[in-house]
């Protein structure tokens, strides 16, 4: 019964956003892009935050990286988007294999800190490297094709666009889901309450961190891979530390302890932004008293805030 | 030679300026466990009052040497007692986000109240121009800055060895529940830390004030390069902010003199090296 | 810790239709009106240049208004903050075209940020108006038919700097400019420019280009001064400029013999905040300097300036104001707002502006526009900065490569 109640909204839901292009203003179809791809983006960062518990400060490396990938395929490869996506994703990966295994040494705050300094170091690299990236320019001016599989898809569409970047989100959150109810998922939660006590029960605590922070980068390749061709540019501030600070945000304004938190977290930042922007210039004023709020009294987020309410009721 | 001597010295007044912002930073996070975010805008403030006092109002440069740090300190009581209370005992990365959002308000606030064009502060008449005692031009002020910074450490050394205060504050900062129980009035004390710490913020940017354009956005920069001092010479640890501070400035010195085109990425790779080599920071204790 | 659970789904589904029902509230806005979106920085660093530029379109719109509006239609403004942030400028220029119902949009501060919103221009069907951002790209390689600009590009003021450069009949240069795009770019087109002037002219190696927003500027200083050159071509601006001329003062920087030329030194933002420390008989570039062009159409724009904002206006305040006329002789051309339409009108426009009379090339959208360059004299009590002496305004036709050389095919 539960299980088909589950089934059930999930599927009415996932029409409603399909079909989001044929009642919402035209504007709510880049919005709605937006929301997934950064809902996506701190999904991926929760996985490191809130199931491993480890605070990281430069998940925009993987993000940039991913999106750099896919902009640099498009211009001078022209590869089927399906295919640059794979290799984004790949970027992901590898970078995050190569940063986490540092990273991963480290606790608290000096994992934060040494995440931020890599992060800073591949933003350097990206805004420095000026043969290949052009530099704090970015990289710009490619055009979308087709997407391969056989799939006939308009992608300049951005309706189409936001359908297909919709699928994507679902299926790419539906593995990092599966992910975190795995034994893998599990012992991360565990790591992320005790991990002394993990690792007296003889198991690798340093290699299920890597584990995850690798799993976490090649979805935030996904998240900018997807990102790039979304805004037709890859550039530097994809990768800049405050880049890297917009995934902590959402997650903590939507609730860090629960696997929509982050997308939460984004709609709600993505929203507020849009609208607060159209009445006045004092936008960080107005985040900044709202996340002062946030911290302050619903540690749970906006997400866990609101299910805590309604459990209260019943 | 000269050129070395020019970049040590130049070094030394850049790490000395840093000393006194993230001197601030660290013994706040020693005492409260907060990594405080806006610390980088409470500098801020301070260079702003001074540009208030001294070219806008038309005061000399010393009464505000005195007065805005105070002010910036009354503020931050304020902030401490109303906002930053709410957070302790929680997990560290609470403070940071509630400090996060204190920058922002601070960056908006500053730019309603003093708009967003650039301002300047003229240093103080004998404070002026430039002179070659050493054999190559040097400024002034940058001497009075690097005084300001070395009373301000001798105090400070002598604040926490000398006095009954200063020990207080240092038995909260190794364990705050034993001392509240041999009767230390601990919310007091993190409250005179929070003050002391956004003081010498201010101060730093006082002194800065006339050195450095003042404008929106100036507190964002500092802040990281101060998380990247106390980084490199420990959490926590006094004598290692003074050597993250040097450390840093003279990356930005010689850095900038002999290898320009990683100016961008050496303070980060200074700070990477060290987390791996040495995580607890060059001066820093190991900690379970 | 995280499930799934019924409820936190119920809650999704709640908020996604409360959101739906919130953007689906009315937009009402009255159809007669036009709609100009205006995109720059606002925060930040930076943000007097968005600042700046409000005022222009503010002004702008306000004379327009009173003596008839566009077509009989009045004129609104919407500003949008871009935070120099190219995501951001994207989506907020989606927002202002597809939301707001822009028919025009005006701005850009930052190269980076003009670079990557271009190429989503065509999509939007509307005319962009870049006003200030001078990447040379944007009406070169990744030119297309929506996006225009009237401010003096890249390639323009590196042009007019190597004429000044060949005059002062220095030989030997180099730079020292901000680490990113229109540091390098800038230099790269003053040695091809003044290369091709004075072929016997020596660049230097030794050049500096220290990190944006570096605050100390006294490592480099030092090892500029060190390689003893003749001329320097400083491409600094704002907070950074004002830190850099106050530390280069500090050691002698200015006292040297050196001829140095400040790209763009004679914004009045630097200039206001620097008053009468900002040392003499440099040479300072501007894209518009109000004191330099005898019009009536300038007289009227600064003293209006003047009267309501009670300091000269700055090249970013006359780039915007300049834009918002062309788009109304656009509108007027084309007898519609109709973005195709305006958009067809504004290539090949010619339009008395304060700055002269400046024409949209029709092969790249490029105005054909120069800057102005001066020395730096006395001190102005009356507008609180130093003026310039002599000043010389460069012509579009003198300084604007052809449309060829940009890349840019239309």
């Amino acid at each position: 019964m539960r299980n088909a109640i589950i089934a059930l909204i999930l599927l009415a839901l996932f029409a409603a956003l399909f079909w989001l292009p044929s009642y919402a203003p035209y504007f709510y179809i880049f919005v709605a892009t937006e929301i997934l791809l950064m809902g996506l983006f701190a999904a991926s960062f929760n996985l490191i935050f809130g199931y491993t518990g480890m605070l990281s400060f430069g998940h925009a490396a993987f993000f940039g990286i991913g999106g750099y990938t896919a902009a640099l395929l498009l211009l001078h490869f022209q590869l089927p988007l399906f295919w640059v996506l794979l290799l984004s994703m790949l970027a992901g990966m590898l970078l995050a294999a190569v940063i986490g295994f540092f990273c991963v040494r480290l606790d608290e705050v000096y994992f934060a800190m040494l995440t931020l300094a890599f992060g800073m170091m591949t933003y350097a690299v990206v805004h420095q490297w000026r043969s290949l990236t052009n530099g704090s320019d970015g990289v710009a001016g490619f055009a979308l094709r087709e997407f391969g599989l056989g799939l006939d898809l308009q992608l300049a569409d951005p309706a189409v666009y936001y359908q297909m970047v919709l699928v994507i989100v679902v299926l790419a959150s539906l593995a990092l889901y599966l992910i975190t109810r795995s034994p893998f998922g599990l012992l991360l939660r565990a790591i992320s309450e005790n991990a002394e006590r993990v690792a007296f029960c003889g198991i690798n605590v340093r290699r299920y961190r890597l584990l995850s922070f690798i799993i976490a980068g090649t979805f935030a390749g996904l998240a900018g891979g997807l990102f790039a061709p979304f805004n037709r540019v890859a550039n530097p501030d994809m990768v800049h530390w405050t880049e890297s600070a917009q995934p902590v945000l959402m997650t903590i304004l939507g609730g860090a302890g629960y696997f929509l938190g982050p997308y939460f977290g984004a709609a709600v930042f993505v929203l507020l932004e849009t609208w607060i922007t159209t009445y006045t210039e004092q936008w960080m004023l107005f985040l900044g008293v709202i996340l002062a709020i946030m911290v302050i009294f619903f540690r749970r987020g906006i997400l866990g805030t609101i299910l805590d309410w309604l459990l209260r009721r019943q | 030679m000269e050129s070395f001597l020019a970049a040590l010295l130049n070094g030394l007044e850049i790490g000395l300026l840093l000393f006194v912002i993230a001197v601030g930073l660290n013994i706040i996070f020693g005492v409260l466990g907060v990594i405080n975010f806006a610390h980088g805008g409470l500098y801020m403030l301070g260079a702003y009052l001074t540009y208030t006092l001294v070219s806008r109002g038309g005061l000399p440069f010393w009464p505000a040497l005195l007065l805005a740090p105070l002010a910036v300190a009354i503020l931050a009581i304020v902030l401490e007692r109303l906002v930053l209370r709410h957070v302790y005992g929680r997990h560290v990365t609470d403070s940071l986000l509630l400090t996060f959002a204190l920058l922002l308000i601070i960056d908006d606030a500053v730019r309603m109240i003093w708009g967003s064009g650039i301002q300047v502060v003229t240093p103080p008449p004998g404070l002026r121009g430039a002179t070659s005692a050493l054999g190559f031009s040097y400024p002034v002020y940058s001497f009075f800055v690097m005084g300001v910074a070395i009373a301000v450490m001798a105090a400070l050394w002598l604040f926490f060895t000398r006095t009954r205060a200063g020990r207080v504050i240092r038995a909260a900062a190794i364990d705050r529940d034993m001392a509240q129980t041999i009767g230390i009035n601990v919310p007091l004390v993190i409250t005179g830390v929070f003050a002391l710490g956004a003081w010498m913020a201010a101060l730093a940017g006082v002194v800065a004030a006339p050195m450095r354009a003042i404008n929106p956005g100036m507190g964002d920069r500092i802040i990281i390069d101060s998380f990247i001092v106390v980084v490199i010479g420990g959490l926590g640890s006094f004598p290692g902010t003074l050597a993250g501070a040097l450390v840093l400035g003279m990356i930005y010195a010689f850095g900038g003199r002999f290898l320009p085109e990683l100016n961008l990425v050496l303070p980060y790779i200074g700070m990477a090296l060290v987390l791996l080599l040495r995580p607890q920071g060059l001066m820093g204790r190991r900690t379970g | 810790m995280a499930k799934f659970p019924v409820r936190s789904l119920a809650t999704a589904a709640v908020v996604a239709l409360a959101t739906t029902v919130g953007m689906l509230a009315p937009q009402a806005m009255a159809q007669q009106q036009i709609r100009v979106g205006g995109i720059y920085i606002m925060s930040g660093t930076a943000a007097a240049y968005g600042q700046f530029a409000k005022q222009g379109l503010e002004l702008a719109a306000e004379e327009i208004n009173k003596s008839g509006g566009i077509l009989g239609r009045q004129v609104t403004i919407a500003m949008e903050d871009s935070q120099g942030k190219v995501d951001v400028a994207i989506q907020a220029a989606r927002k202002l075209v597809f939301q707001g119902r822009a028919d025009v949009l005006i701005g850009l501060d930052s190269s980076g940020v003009a670079n990557g919103l271009v190429p989503t221009v065509p999509e939007l069907r509307k005319p962009l108006i870049i006003t200030h951002a001078a990447t040379p790209d944007v009406t070169g390689k990744l030119c297309n038919a929506y996006t225009f600009r009237i401010s003096v590009n890249v390639n323009q003021n590196m042009m007019a700097a190597a004429k000044v450069a060949q005059e002062t009949g220095k030989k030997r240069w180099t730079t020292i400019g901000p680490d990113y795009a229109f540091g390098h770019q800038s230099w790269e087109y003053f040695q091809e420019y003044l290369k091709r002037l004075e072929p016997d002219v020596e660049l230097m190696n030794q050049v500096a280009f220290p990190r944006f927003g570096a605050e100390d500027f006294t490592p480099f200083i030092n090892s500029i001064m060190q390689a003893k050159p003749e001329g320097i071509l400083i491409s600094l601006w704002g907070g950074d400029l004002v830190n850099f001329i106050r530390q280069a003062r500090n050691l002698g920087f200015f006292d040297q013999g050196y001829e140095i030329l400040f790209t763009v030194g004679a914004a009045t933002e630097v200039l206001a905040a620097m008053g009468e420390e900002m040392p003499e008989g440099v040479w300072v570039g501007t894209r518009y300097w109000f004191g330099s062009h005898d019009n009536e159409i300038n007289r009227n724009f600064v003293k209006a300036y003047m009267e309501r904002y009670k300091n000269p206006p700055s090249y970013n305040a006359e780039g915007a104001y300049a834009a918002l006329y062309l788009y109304k002789q656009a509108v007027e051309k084309a007898g519609t707002t109709d973005g195709e339409a305006v958009a067809k009108a504004l290539a090949g426009m010619t339009l008395e502006a304060p700055n002269g009379r400046i024409t949209i090339r029709a092969g790249d959208h490029q105005a054909l526009v120069g800057p102005t360059w001066g020395r730096v004299a006395q001190y102005s009590p009356e507008y609180g900065i130093r003026m310039l002496d002599p000043v010389r305004n460069f012509s579009g036709e003198e300084v604007t490569p052809s449309v060829e050389e940009t890349g840019c095919k239309l």
